[in-house]
C-alpha cells in the first residue's frame, strides 16, 4: 500500500537579482535600468518520482543546496510543485520548527490550542490530550503565564510534546533532533520510534549520517535536484561518503596560519577503513588507517606530521603522530605520502573533525608549517567504546578463591 | 464526521479541467487502474498536490478544505479579537470609539460650519447609520490586506488553507461592527427613530457586504505578498472610496447627470439599502441591491479563486 507518491515532480525557483552593478550612462538611465532586474530559473527538484510503503521508514540525504528541504515544503503543501503531482494517502504531520506558531502575548494554554489547530488537530482532541502534553512538556508551573516569559528550553520543549501528541499516518522528520539539550534529544528520538513502532510511515531529512541509517530501512540521495542512489540505508550513505570524500583538503584551519609560504603542504589526507576503501564512517573499535600526502618545497629535516582528532566542541581527543616511535622523518622536495595505522580506534560513537599537520618535531604544539582542517569523521556503533579515553586492555577469568 | 474519500477518477479529472493561459501543467496523466486502486484501498483522505490550475472541481476541493479547518478558523478568530484588546485599558470600547468619533467630528463640522443636507433627520444619526458598516468594511479590508505578510512565519512553515488569515480579520471586523451596534440603538433610541419590520432587511445586506469584504480582502491581501505597494494604498484608497460613497453626505446630493457612473460604485447600494431600512424604516430598493449581490458573488468566486492561485507559490515569495 503506497503512502506517499512523487510523480515526475519538479519544482523550480524564479531569483530576482537586482540589477547590481549598471555603471556608465547618465544617472537617469541607470535608475531605469534597475527598475528592470533580471531573473533566473533555478531547478531545485528536477523529475523526481518516487513512492513510499505504508510503515516504511525512508531517509533522505544529500549536501546542502541538493534539494532536501524543497522536498519536504512539498510535501507538507507549503508550496505546490511546478510540474508533476504528489499523492498523499492520510494524514501528515511534520516535526519541522516545532515552535513556530506560538504567539508570545497569549499564555501556554492558549498557545497549546492555537498550535494544536495550526497542526491539524481539532479543539476536540487537544483538550483530551491537554494534560498529557503540559505534562510531557514539564511545564504544569507555567502554563497560565504569557509564552514571552519562557526560556528557550520550555519554549522547544512545549512546541514539540504539542506535535508529539499528533497522531499522524505519515511523519516528517527535519533537524529538529539537532537542537535541544540531550534529555529533549532522548524524549524526540523515544518518541519518533513509538510512532515507528506503530506502523507511522516516516521521511527523514537530515545530515547526521548515524541516525539515518539506525531510523531508516529505505535512504535516497538527493544530487543537486535528482535521486542520484536509492538502496538501503548501508549502501546509499557509503556511497554518499564517496562522494564527499572526493573533496580534498579544505581551507586552512581557524589554528595559527604559519608564517609565509609553508616549505611544505598537505595534499589530501584519506580515511581509510580495514578494507580499504576510502570512507568517514567507522564503526567504533575497527582499525583504520589514515593516509595523508603531502607536497614538500624544500627538504626539510626532523619534522613530524600529526593527525589531530577534535570533538565538535573543540576538545582534542586523541592524535597520531610520525614522532610517537621516536623514529626521525626527513622529507625531500616534492610529493610524498606518510600513511597511519590504528588497529583499535579508541573514538567513542560521535562526530569529530579530522585535521593534518607538518610541524618541525622540537617546535611547540601550535606552531607548524602547514596545518589543515580535513574531514569530519563519523564513529558509528562498532565495539563499545565509552568516556573520553579507550585504554587498551584484557581480561580473564581468575582462578582459586 | 467521518473521513472524506477523494474518489481520484482521472477520467472525469480530464474532461471537466480547464486551465488559465500558461499554465504549467503534466501531460495527462496516463489512465490506469492503480491509480484507482490507490484511492480506494485506503480509507483515509486522500489529498492530491499539483500545480495549480483553476476548475471548479478544484475550487469545490477547495472549500471542502477550509471546512476541515473550521475548528482552527475559530481559534485563530477568537485569538485575533482577544489580542486586540488584551493588554489595553479601555479593552472593547475602542470599537466603538472609532465610529463614535468620527460621528461626532462629522456631525460637528457639517451641522454647526457647514450645513449638508440630511434628509430631515439628525446629522448625528444620519451619519451614524452609514458609518457603521462603512467602517466594518473599511478596517476589515485595511487589516486584511497585510494578513499574510505579517503572519509569514505561518505562511513559510505550517501548511494550513491560507485564505483563514484574511478571513480571521474580517471575522474581528463583524465582532467590531456588533459591538458598535450598541451605540447605534442608543441613538435611535435617543432621537426617537422607530425601526419597522424593514430593518430585518439588515441581515441580507450585511450579508452583501462581508461577500465584498471578503473579495476585496482576498484580491488585496495575495497581491500585497508580491507588490508591497498595495498595503501603502490601500488606507488612501479606502478614505477616497469613503468620498465616492453615500456616508456623510446623502445618495440624493449627487447630481442627476453624474448618478450613472456614481452608483458603478458597489459600495453604493450597500450604504444606501442600510440607511434606508434601518433609518427611514422602507423597503430596501432591490434592484440595486440584487446588482450588489451579483456583483459581490461574481466578484468573491473570482477573489478566491485568484487567491488560491498565488497561494501555491506564495511561501517562495513572501
Amino acid at each position: 500500500m503506497i503512502d506517499l507518491a512523487f510523480d515526475h515532480v519538479s519544482k523550480k525557483y524564479r531569483i530576482y537579482r537586482e540589477a547590481a552593478e549598471t555603471n556608465g550612462g547618465p544617472a537617469a538611465l541607470r535608475k531605469v535600468k534597475r527598475l528592470f532586474s533580471g531573473w533566473q530559473d533555478f531547478w531545485a527538484l528536477r523529475d523526481v518520482s518516487f513512492e513510499v510503503e505504508r510503515g516504511e521508514a525512508l531517509g533522505i540525504i544529500g549536501q546542502n543546496g541538493a534539494g532536501k528541504s524543497t522536498i519536504l515544503k512539498l510535501l507538507y503543501n507549503i508550496t505546490t510543485p511546478s510540474q508533476g503531482e504528489i499523492r498523499i494517502n492520510g494524514r501528515l504531520a511534520a516535526l519541522i520548527e516545532v515552535a513556530s506558531g506560538f504567539h508570545p502575548e497569549l499564555t501556554g494554554r492558549e498557545n497549546v490550542y492555537l498550535n494544536g489547530a495550526l497542526l491539524g488537530m481539532k479543539r476536540r482532541e487537544i483538550s483530551a490530550k491537554l494534560d498529557s502534553i503540559v505534562d510531557f512538556a514539564g511545564v504544569a508551573a507555567f502554563i497560565d503565564t504569557p509564552v514571552k516569559r519562557y526560556s528557550s528550553g520550555m519554549y522547544l520543549r512545549l512546541g514539540f510534546a504539542i506535535a508529539a501528541h499528533l497522531d499522524p499516518d505519515i511523519l516528517l522528520l527535519d533537524e529538529v533532533l539537532a537542537v535541544g539539550d540531550a534529555d529533549f534529544q532522548a524524549k524526540c528520538i523515544a518518541r519518533i520510534n513509538q510512532l515507528r513502532n506503530g506502523g507511522t510511515t516516516i521521511v527523514f531529512v537530515s545530515h547526521n549520517l548515524s541516525a539515518v541509517e539506525s531510523l531508516c530501512d529505505r535512504v535516497f540521495l538527493l544530487r543537486q535536484g535528482e535521486i542520484y542512489k536509492s538502496g538501503s540505508a548501508r549502501q546509499v550513505i557509503s556511497e554518499y561518503e564517496k562522494m564527499l570524500t572526493t573533496i580534498t583538503a579544505s581551507a586552512p584551519s581557524r589554528l595559527t596560519a604559519g608564517s609565509g609560504s609553508p616549505e611544505a603542504e598537505i595534499v589530501r589526507v584519506s580515511l581509510l577503513n580495514s578494507e580499504g576503501v576510502k570512507t568517514t564512517m567507522f564503526p567504533a573499535g575497527d582499525p583504520v588507517r589514515v593516509e595523508v600526502e603531502y607536497l614538500a618545497h624544500t627538504a626539510l629535516q626532523d619534522v613530524a606530521i600529526e593527525v589531530y582528532f577534535y570533538s565538535v566542541f573543540g576538545n582534542l581527543h586523541s592524535h597520531f603522530s610520525t614522532s610517537t616511535n621516536g623514529a626521525r622523518l626527513d622529507l625531500e622536495p616534492g610529493p610524498g605520502a606518510i600513511e597511519f595505522f590504528c588497529p583499535e580506534l579508541g573514538l567513542e560513537v560521535a562526530a569529530f573533525n579530522v585535521e593534518a599537520c607538518v610541524k618541525h618535531r622540537a617546535s611547540a604544539f601550535g606552531e607548524h608549517i602547514d596545518h589543515r582542517q580535513v574531514a569530519v569523521m563519523n564513529i558509528g556503533k562498532g565495539k563499545p567504546i565509552h568516556g573520553l579515553f579507550h585504554l587498551a586492555h584484557t581480561w580473564k577469568r581468575k582462578e582459586g578463591s | 464526521m467521518g473521513e472524506i474519500i477523494q474518489e481520484f477518477s482521472a477520467r472525469r479529472r480530464l474532461r471537466t479541467k480547464f486551465n488559465m493561459p500558461g499554465t504549467l501543467e503534466t501531460t495527462p496523466a496516463a489512465i490506469n487502474d492503480d491509480k484507482l486502486k490507490f484511492a480506494r484501498q485506503a480509507n483515509r483522505r486522500i489529498s492530491i498536490i499539483r500545480p495549480p490550475a483553476f476548475s471548479l472541481r478544484n475550487l469545490r476541493g477547495d472549500l471542502v478544505k477550509l471546512a476541515q479547518y473550521r475548528d482552527l478558523l475559530f481559534t485563530l478568530s477568537i485569538h485575533r479579537i482577544k489580542v486586540r484588546y488584551k493588554q489595553s485599558v479601555l479593552g472593547i470600547f475602542w470599537a466603538i470609539l472609532q465610529p463614535l468619533s468620527m460621528m461626532l467630528v462629522f456631525t460637528f463640522i457639517f451641522s454647526l460650519i457647514a450645513r449638508m443636507p440630511s434628509e430631515g433627520a439628525p446629522y448625528a444619526i444620519f451619519a451614524y447609520t452609514a458609518l457603521l458598516p462603512w467602517n466594518y468594511f473599511s478596517s476589515a479590508v485595511a487589516n486584511a490586506t497585510n494578513s499574510l505578510v505579517s503572519h509569514s512565519q505561518f505562511v513559510t512553515k505550517v501548511y494550513f488553507p491560507r485564505e483563514i488569515l484574511p478571513i480571521t480579520y474580517v471575522v474581528s471586523a463583524l465582532f467590531d461592527f456588533i459591538v458598535a451596534a450598541t451605540l447605534l440603538v442608543g441613538l435611535m433610541v435617543y432621537y426617537h427613530v422607530r425601526p419597522t419590520v424593514n430593518a430585518f432587511y439588515v441581515v441580507p445586506i450585511m450579508l452583501i457586504l462581508t461577500c465584498f469584504a471578503l473579495a476585496m480582502s482576498f484580491l488585496l491581501s495575495a497581491t500585497q505578498v508580491r507588490i508591497r505597494d498595495v498595503g501603502v494604498a490601500v488606507p488612501l484608497l479606502l478614505q477616497l472610496w469613503m468620498f465616492a460613497t453615500p456616508v456623510i453626505y446623502p445618495l440624493a446630493a449627487v447630481p442627476a447627470r453624474l448618478r450613472s457612473i456614481y452608483m458603478l460604485n458597489p459600495m453604493v447600494g450597500v450604504i444606501e439599502n442600510f440607511r434606508q431600512v434601518i433609518l427611514r424604516g422602507a423597503a430596501p430598493d432591490l434592484r440595486s441591491l440584487t446588482m450588489s449581490a451579483v456583483v459581490s458573488l461574481i466578484l468573491l468566486v473570482a477573489a478566491y479563486s485568484y487567491f488560491k492561485r498565488v497561494e501555491a507559490t506564495m511561501a517562495d515569495v513572501i
